[in-house]
């Protein structure tokens, strides 16, 4: 690894330069332009996301008081437990424990750094971990196993047997660093009593777990408290899930980012909400006056994408989205299996969805299992016994919802999970008469394919297929 | 109405100037570095061949992955549409064109229209693209154009390790220390390229008639090989150079342009 990367820690440099940006419209617009001058790559990003608005502002303050929780854990008494994406943090909240979720840094940095998380990417190797393993975690993992982050207490994961690329990761990282690891696991079953059951007593066993390391008993109290704040925040997805079936789209591209953003790195905190709530106001207002999320107030197209976005540097996806007029319905990350969502009613999904019970322990205990069960790569990639065919039949019944007109997977080997299933899953989408396309990039390494390249190719389908 | 094609590739360049639909001259070079010199060099190669100066090309379109780079032309199109465009004109019957370039591989499937309806290119990986057999030629000193025609003379070809081009060359180097005849050696770089481009067209499926375009599809042996594993035809262009398509395309899409269509 490069020298000069071991000279500050990266999560600090990250969170300055989310906290700065955040405060960037604080001055005059004069002040702001000039700024941007000197932040030649970064302002990619903060410029688009400024745009925005008040959300753009307040996801930005978000992004950066997620990293300055990381990065002062220590000397304000809190643990931190590194996890994933697929897991909710209300848990970690509840319990006074930070989350290091490592996907939503990777994405950080990708969006941030020109070499985005290159040479963490590689430190990995250098450890020893493969390099064939999947860059989303391998990305921040790597900083930590150099020893170039805040200090880490525990591991924490629900991945194992959903995507084991990603639970080995975990295990690795555990391994290395010599950290207490958890992985609370997935039964075959989606739903009935035998699959409550199980996930009770392997919450029970996280519980203790976390408290064993954290010396400090979880207060139910406390996570009552979260599961109400997780319970408006999914009041105000769904609010936006609703409002995202108009066309045009009253829903501007980014938003769908922000909402898994904020759900991945603050479910069951206000300031998750604070985001949300911001974007409600926007799109309602948007709504009301019939105009398009789209900048040109034009929408030539819908696009769904089932799988995940690509995080390359200056949010260049979003970007082209904007540029071609392509409204954005989201993807599988947005997606929340809460029973209020619309798509749980209009398909009636309703026993494969979670409600928010926080009568008791127990029952608080079977919400945290049911939302975790239904976190993205878990409820759709999954397919478990009783829902085999999960991730076709949420694709498609999404892509008719939104009225998409084109689903968009994109990745790679790396990802195991949906690589080795895509080809079958377009075959069927195509067959339903979406046009799809596989997208072969790295959502986190640009080195596997450019995004240029990728969006060339991307733009040449839906040229040949006549979409656009 | 004069018209112009050119095809700036990662290893060669290539232009056509086209009258009326018929071609007029042609030039394929090895690409320079910088993809406005290659430009430069094949469309002034081949206006030298007719006696043609540039004021006299009506419209010219670029395509390859330098277009974007080209100063004189009225307009850039995809490689992809231009090899469909013009694989159609060198053989109006194909519905499954495999193009494999420098380095990369496309397959694309056309309506009975001659419209491209699907495509499919290969992920980032050298080998099943010509540069593959560029350093297989190389390594075992041999030219790149006898591949074909010592893999047709091999009894036993033989099987390369990996079709990872790294690999495979030292896999090659190891079979020539080993006196290995070299007939086998090239029929088994022709197999191991075969079956990677074999993998993409069954993808996507195979329709009648298939050919081939790009430098590659001047191999014999490779065209031998996929046919035996593809257990299809590929019907040889004989119109006109192969590796010419993607600038024939342009061509014919700059007289598309001046006959006031959009492309």
């Amino acid at each position: 690894m490069r020298k000069e990367l071991k000279e500050y820690n990266f999560d600090w440099m990250l969170w300055n330069a989310f906290a700065s940006a955040a405060r960037l419209k604080s001055g005059t617009e004069k002040e702001y332009q000039n700024t941007l001058k000197y932040i030649p790559y970064f302002k990619g990003v903060v410029e688009p996301i400024m745009e925005c608005g008040e959300p753009g502002r307040k996801f930005l303050e978000m992004s950066a008081k997620y990293l300055e929780n990381i990065v002062h854990a220590k000397e304000r008494g809190f643990k931190t437990a590194v996890t994933t994406f697929c897991f909710s943090p209300a848990i970690f909240y509840a319990m006074d424990i930070i989350p290091v979720g490592l996907e939503v840094i990777s994405v950080m940095m990708t969006f941030t750094y020109k070499r985005g998380t290159a040479d963490f990417l590689d430190f990995c190797n250098e450890a020893g971990f493969t390099e064939t393993s999947c860059s989303s975690q391998r990305g921040t993992i790597g900083a930590y196993l150099a020893g170039v982050g805040a200090e880490i207490d525990l591991i924490v994961t629900d991945s194992p047997g959903v995507c084991d690329t990603n639970a080995n990761a975990f295990a690795f990282a555990s391994a290395y660093l010599d950290k207490p690891f958890f992985q609370l696991d997935m039964p075959p079953d989606l739903t009935g009593e035998r699959s409550d059951e199980y996930h009770r007593e392997d919450y029970k066993a996280l519980i203790k777990f976390l408290e064993e390391h954290t010396g400090k008993k979880l207060e139910p109290e406390k996570l009552k408290a979260c599961l109400d704040e997780l319970q408006k925040q999914d009041n105000i997805i769904a609010e936006l899930e609703e409002m995202a079936r108009i066309i045009p789209s009253p829903i501007p591209v980014v938003y769908n980012l922000f909402v898994y953003a904020s759900r991945f790195l603050f479910a069951g905190m206000p300031e998750c909400t604070l985001v949300l709530e911001s974007m409600l106001k926007n799109a309602s207002e948007n709504a009301a006056l019939k105009r398009p999320g789209l900048k040109s107030g034009r929408e030539k197209i819908r696009a769904f994408f089932c799988y995940i976005d690509h995080y390359a540097q200056n949010l260049q996806l979003w970007q082209m989205l904007e540029r071609e007029e392509i409204s954005y319905c989201g993807n599988i990350l947005s997606r929340l299996w809460a029973e209020n969502v619309p798509h749980v009613k209009e398909y009636g999904k309703e026993e494969a969805a979670y409600s928010v019970d926080t009568a008791s322990i127990d029952s608080m205990i079977n919400t945290l299992a049911g939302i975790n069960s239904r976190m993205p790569m878990i409820k759709s990639i999954r397919g478990p016994y009783d829902a085999p065919n999960m991730w076709l039949e949420d694709t498609l019944a999404l892509a008719k919802m939104y009225s998409t007109d084109v689903i968009v997977y994109n990745g790679t080997p790396g990802c195991r999970n949906t690589w080795g299933m895509v080809k079958l899953l377009a075959r069927d989408t195509e067959a339903a008469g979406y046009p799809t396309y596989i997208m072969y990039s790295d959502a986190f390494d640009e080195r596997v394919q450019s995004w240029e390249a990728t969006e060339e190719r991307f733009l040449e389908f839906l040229k040949v297929r006549r979409i656009i | 109405m004069i018209t112009a094609g050119i095809d700036v590739g990662s290893l060669t360049s290539k232009a056509v100037i086209m009258k009326d639909g018929k071609i007029l001259s042609s030039i394929i070079l090895k690409s320079k570095p910088r993809p406005w010199e290659s430009a430069d060099l094949a469309i002034n190669g081949v206006l030298e061949k007719t006696g043609l100066s540039m004021k006299d090309i009506n419209c010219c379109v670029g395509t390859g992955y330098g277009r974007d780079k080209i100063p004189f032309i009225h307009q850039a199109r995809s490689e992809i549409a231009c090899h469909a465009k013009g694989a159609r004109w060198l053989m109006p019957s194909a519905r499954t064109v495999i193009d494999i370039g420098g380095q990369d591989c496309k397959v694309m499937k056309l309506d009975e229209k001659g419209e491209m309806v699907k495509f499919i290119t290969n992920d980032k990986c050298a080998s099943g693209t010509g540069r593959f057999l560029e350093v297989m030629a190389k390594a075992m000193g041999v030219e790149l154009s006898e591949l074909g025609e010592l893999s047709a003379r091999s009894k036993n070809p033989v099987t390369l390790a990996s079709a990872c081009t790294v690999w495979a060359q030292a896999d090659v180097i190891q079979h020539l220390n080993e006196m290995i005849p070299i007939e086998d050696i090239a029929a088994g770089i022709n197999n191991a390229m075969a079956s990677r481009v074999a993998t993409l067209v069954s993808s996507i499926g195979i329709e009648k008639e298939v050919c081939m375009t790009g430098g590659v599809a001047k191999n014999s042996g490779v065209v031998s090989s996929l046919e035996k594993t593809l257990g299809i035809r590929i019907k040889k262009i004989r119109r006109d150079d192969p590796q010419l398509a993607g600038a024939i395309g342009a061509a014919n899409y700059a007289e598309t342009l001046l006959n006031g269509g959009k492309i």
